[in-house]
């Protein structure tokens, strides 16, 4: 079931009425609700996906009281262990396997030896990459006894499973979400609206930027051999477009979502492309995922305590594995690895909070040195979206080789680019009012609050109809796939 | 809760009004199919390919067999070659109270025909995924069902004064209106019967099952009325095409027509006398003539 579907048009409001009419009087009967949502909502993909999810969310319950119960360091680990290793084993299997092989048999080719291998026929269940991350955080966190086990299985289940994050998170923390899990909501008005409002907007992002973008960058992608470099530079930027408006889209319904039912998510975007340079872009993409990855991976490994080379390895592990997270394929990890060798100079000169507060906070235009700064990092994104969008290596140099040839000087043309004034301002309208809205969670979130109310839902009536109006073809979130 | 509810209803049904407002401007000029999705129930039709969507005017057709009150339901090689959807589709659209209709079933090779790999399983026939499979609903105004599931522009294109040499008629039929020349036409044939060659000869495959269902269709509508079976004309190299494809459709229908009790009007002796947009579908002016010839020869099979 799709945010963008007419079946979530449905469910939702059904769950809304349900969990605040009927179960609003009890913690439990709220979080029952809540499961049993979240179950249907994952089990509308493929029902076999839910004895996963139900395994894995029993898994981790299980060796978290356990670990907890251990007595001694010794004990913990084993069971610290068992819970990582089964985890990453489903991960592995389901999302890794046939790179593996496919990978280690070419690799025996080079040298001679000619390996067989099988391949697995298998659906990749969608969010399992989410949902174990999500699970391995709270073993962890136990682990480090940064928190307490939750002993009630229902409610346990409710924060692996609850439904706006579930296929394509936020990778919430046990220390954030499990405390809102288990108190009992009561309805806010103000919280409610804040959430329509966030939701209206994530649609706006997904269905008209992403959904017209993804037209565009299918076409481009898919016959790059036949066009100019000036297209495929235009196809990268339609590319960056649409994968910002497709995942933060979703994540911005996510948490609109949560906030009807009285939960806070944590923020998963905060305007990356205004970002002045590449360690303030991952402190502003994928926020859950970036942070889930400095508190489980780089810091374990040391972080930047052990010396300067210490955390350039850990740097470069860390971009690697985050590149590898995304999926099988040799392009992600050239992708991670550009974003490691972009982050290389500002390790080196101590610069990675350089750009901590948002671009000209409380002005109308940024300096200068500030747009030259969005202008350049903007463009590594866009470099490093190369390698993101292909379909493999091969395909991905030969795009980038055909991007700095002759024709790069050439103007742009691609089939239906006559119909494209529709589109390119409707990009600008979107980045003009994210420029406005920057220094907020979301660019609507205060936009028109001190307005007259009329005037004020004036503007969402108008969103919303440019939302009917301009919606591309419903397309697949992106983020599903991983 | 009550402040929220009552102002998200309200929202709601402002929202909801704007889009039956919009949807509403939707019609002939839309697209090829729209229109035929929001006619009411009908019990004289003329069923086929894009080749009967334009080739046959139900107008004329009225002014030689009057009070039949024909509607053309006849959409694309894509949409609506004889199948499973096609069937359930032309069902909704009958209405059931209909007891001396006319029915016309254009048939042509394409027609029982499928580019999927394996041409007779139906779970594999591309209309099952197009508007014909993707609208349970063929009779309501404006058809959200249509609009939301078929609708393959943005509704912004629904909004100003469209502008088409492309009409669907009230009647069904597919008005394709414009002046053409003879330099141009030969243009047009060449590319068309380029295309049919290059690409339909090489990925369409005969289909028992679409056979099966072209039988079925006339078996069902027999309930309603009288069935006839009409080859349209196209153009001699079209027909070369059609011949080389599937040799010997003409003696696969006959032999329906004797099985199902079904006259059959072979058309193709008309092939060099029609002038057609593309060698494929008949002109307008053709048209015409084509359709009051099939008029004629109702009349005459009725007598």
């Amino acid at each position: 079931m799709l945010f963008n579907s007419i079946s979530f048009a449905v469910f939702l409001p059904v769950v809304f009425l349900l969990y605040w009419f009927v179960a609003r009087k009890s913690l439990r009967g709220q979080n029952v609700l809540l499961l049993i949502a979240s179950y249907f909502f994952y089990g509308s993909w493929d029902y076999r996906f839910l004895f996963l999810l139900i395994f894995s969310t029993f898994l981790d319950y299980f060796t978290g009281i356990k670990i907890h119960e251990a007595e001694t360091r010794k004990r913990k680990k084993i069971w610290l262990w068992l819970s990582i290793t089964i985890n990453l084993g489903f991960l592995g299997v389901f999302k890794y396997y046939n790179f593996f092989a496919a990978s280690f048999a070419g690799a025996l080719s080079l040298v001679g030896f000619h390996a067989d291998y099988f391949t697995l026929q298998v659906i990749l269940p969608v969010g399992i990459s989410f949902y174990t991350f999500h699970g391995l955080s709270y073993v962890l966190d136990l682990y480090n006894d940064r928190i307490k086990p939750e002993r009630d299985f229902i409610n346990y289940a409710v924060f692996v499973s609850f439904f706006p994050l579930l296929v394509a998170g936020p990778i919430e923390r046990a220390t954030h979400l499990l405390p809102q899990i288990i108190r009992k909501r009561d309805f806010d008005y103000h919280q409610a609206m804040d959430g329509l409002r966030q939701m209206l907007w994530g649609f706006f992002k997904k269905m008209v930027i992403a959904d017209n973008c993804a037209i565009y960058v299918n076409d481009i992608f898919s016959h790059s051999s036949g066009y100019s470099g000036s297209t495929l530079v235009l196809g990268t930027m339609f590319f960056a477009f649409q994968v910002y408006g497709d995942f933060s889209g979703y994540s911005d319904i996510a948490l609109g979502t949560a906030r009807l039912f009285g939960i806070n998510l944590l923020r998963n975007f905060a305007f990356p492309f205004f970002a002045r340079d590449i360690a303030e872009f991952w402190r502003r993409w994928h926020i859950s995922l970036t942070t889930w990855f400095r508190d489980y991976l780089y810091i374990p490994l040391g972080g930047n305590r052990g010396g300067k080379w210490m955390s350039i390895r850990n740097m470069f592990i860390v971009f690697l594995v985050s590149g590898f997270w995304h999926g099988a394929n040799w392009t992600y990890i050239v992708w991670g690895l550009l974003n490691a060798i972009y982050f290389l100079p500002l390790l080196l000169l101590h610069k990675t909070k350089q750009n901590v507060e948002i671009v000209a906070k409380g002005r109308l235009f940024p300096s200068l040195k500030e747009l030259t700064g969005m202008i350049v990092t903007f463009a590594l994104i866009l470099f490093s979206f190369i390698f993101f969008r292909a379909r493999d290596l091969h395909h991905a140099f030969a795009y980038t080789a055909k991007i700095f040839s002759p024709s790069l000087f050439s103007l742009p043309h691609f089939k239906g680019d006559e119909k494209i004034a529709p589109l390119a301002i409707l990009i600008l309208v979107f980045f003009l009012i994210e420029w406005i809205g920057r220094e907020e969670q979301y660019a609507i979130e205060k936009i028109g609050l001190k307005w007259h109310k009329a005037v004020r839902w004036a503007l969402y009536y108008t969103l919303v109809m440019a939302i009917f109006l301009f919606a591309g073809k419903e397309q697949a979130f992106i983020y599903f796939q991983f | 809760m009550k402040k929220f509810l009552a102002e998200v209803l309200v929202f709601l049904i402002i929202l909801l009004i704007s889009f039956y407002l919009t949807f509403m401007r939707a019609n002939g000029k839309t697209d090829p199919f729209y229109l035929r999705f929001t006619s009411p129930k009908q019990h004289s039709l003329i069923l086929g390919t894009s080749r009967a969507a334009q080739g046959i005017q139900p107008s004329v057709l009225d002014s030689i067999l009057p009070g039949s009150g024909f509607y053309n339901y006849s959409f694309t090689i894509g949409h609506s070659p004889y199948g499973p959807a096609y069937l359930n589709s032309i069902k909704k659209k009958l209405d059931h109270q209909t007891k001396n209709g006319i029915f016309i079933l254009s048939v042509d090779p394409w027609s029982i025909s499928s580019n999927a790999n394996d041409p007779n399983n139906p779970d594999r026939f591309r209309e099952r995924k197009l508007a014909i499979g993707k609208t349970p609903v063929v009779n309501i105004r404006p058809n959200f069902f249509y609009l939301i599931n078929a609708y393959d522009k943005p509704f912004y294109h629904l909004l100003p004064r469209q502008k088409s040499s492309i009409i669907l008629r009230d009647d069904g039929w597919l008005d394709v209106k414009f002046k053409i020349d003879s330099l141009k036409m030969e243009q047009l044939i060449e590319k068309k019967v380029d295309s049919y060659r290059k690409n339909n000869l090489k990925k369409y495959k005969f289909s028992d099952v679409r056979l099966e269902y072209l039988t079925k269709t006339i078996t069902y509508l027999k309930n309603f009325g009288r069935v006839y079976l009409v080859r349209l004309p196209v153009h001699p190299r079209m027909m070369e095409i059609d011949e080389e494809f599937i040799p010997d459709f003409d003696q696969k229908i006959r032999q329906i027509s004797e099985q199902t009790g079904t006259p059959y009007f072979d058309m193709s002796f008309m092939n060099d006398s029609i002038l057609y947009t593309d060698g494929n579908h008949i002109y307008r002016e053709s048209g015409k003539v084509v359709s009051a010839r099939i008029g004629e020869w109702i009349a005459g099979q009725e007598q």
